[in-house]
């Protein structure tokens, strides 16, 4: 460190100057207004390239962190609430939890909260549930969208699922389990190839064999990806029209929607699902409980 | 303009490091906490539902 009081010429060698200088050389000749206009314009370039980094470390990490905040709050609130009375059917208001899904194969505590709506600010807390879909365990489709990176990234993983993985929407009744559907080059030979394993279970292709498009659910495969713009993704059955099926004879889908590639949002991961078990809370309390028995089944 | 704020900044040069660190901090907070969740939403690529 220079004694207080050194020569301003000192002062300018410290490293803060911009980078220049750096080793002990002549004092270089004054920079003319050009060239103290060219080191300023240099030095907002690095300034810029320095905050587009920092955006990025806000967007992968810092938000992972805000958003634990608000998920851990939603998450007590939907405790609290379901420790009150029973309802028949949950109450949606916007952005407040209403569910939680439970995804086992990304490990025992892998669980968030759903909330109503897939707004932003919906979003920053966890999952979100399209407002107007089914709700869980109804005919029709169930679809929520979550991040896949930054806000807790609840479906980070999505691409690593395969098909008959379980899925667990937990509601204050019941826990509804989900699995995922055959993907498109499993579903030729489901019955006879991994659709015979144990852990595909009331897994099927949806498909009709006497269609030749296999029917309404012919384009519903276990994973796709979609473009944005593809609403008809979260509709009663997916990719059709919304009348194609009366309520009754519609399928019990679980659409989870996310963004692909990771850290892009030029098309949609999409995982098609469908119940296959539905476990009411007063046969089983928790989902402490209920993992060990879906465990075994798989 | 770093050197140009550097020899701005008052006293010895422990107190302008400090200061200087601080202000490096400063700003970084306020882009944390202010900016940067103000501009995310306007990007595009938060996006990860259908419509």
């Amino acid at each position: 460190m220079p004694p207080p009081g050194s020569t301003e010429e000192t002062v300018i060698f410290e490293p803060v100057g911009g980078g220049t200088a750096t080793e002990e050389r002549p004092p270089p000749r004054e920079l003319g207004k050009g060239g103290v206009a060219i080191r300023t314009v240099g030095e907002l370039l690095i300034t810029a390239g320095l905050v587009v980094l920092l955006f990025m470390v806000y967007e992968v990490y810092v938000t992972d962190l805000f958003s634990a905040g608000k998920q851990s709050e939603a998450s007590s609130e939907l405790d609290g609430e379901w420790g009150k009375d029973r309802q028949l059917h949950p109450e949606l208001v916007d952005g407040k939890a209403f569910a939680r899904i439970h995804i086992p194969v990304f490990g025992a505590d892998f669980n968030f909260t759903i909330q109503e709506g897939t707004t932003e600010a919906a979003l920053e807390v966890g999952p979100g549930h399209y407002k107007g879909t089914a709700l869980p365990g109804e005919p029709g489709n169930f679809a929520v969208a979550g991040h896949r990176v930054g806000k807790g990234a609840p479906f980070n993983d999505l691409d690593n699922l395969s098909s008959c993985d379980q899925i667990v929407i937990e509601t204050q009744t019941d826990f509804y389990i989900y699995k995922v559907l055959p993907y498109k080059d499993e579903v030729e030979g489901w019955a006879e190839g991994k659709g015979a394993q144990p852990k595909c279970k009331n897994v099927g292709t949806l498909r009709n064999p006497n269609a030749a498009d296999g029917g309404p659910y012919g384009e519903t495969n276990g994973r796709r990806i979609v473009f944005p713009t593809k609403g008809d993704t979260v509709n009663p059955v997916p990719y059709k029209d919304p009348d194609i099926l009366p309520k009754a004879d519609q399928v019990s889908l679980l659409t989870l929607t996310t963004c692909h590639p990771q850290f892009s949002a030029k098309e949609r991961l999409i995982i098609h699902a469908v119940l296959a078990q539905q476990v009411p809370k007063n046969q089983v309390g928790s989902y402490a409980e209920l993992l060990p028995k879906i465990s075994e089944a798989r | 303009m770093y050197g140009w704020i550097w020899r701005k900044l008052p006293g010895p040069f422990a107190v302008k490091l400090a200061t200087a660190v601080v202000l490096a901090l400063g700003i970084v907070a306020l882009l944390m906490f202010v900016v940067f969740p103000w501009l995310e939403p306007r990007l595009w690529f938060n996006e990860v539902s259908v419509q």
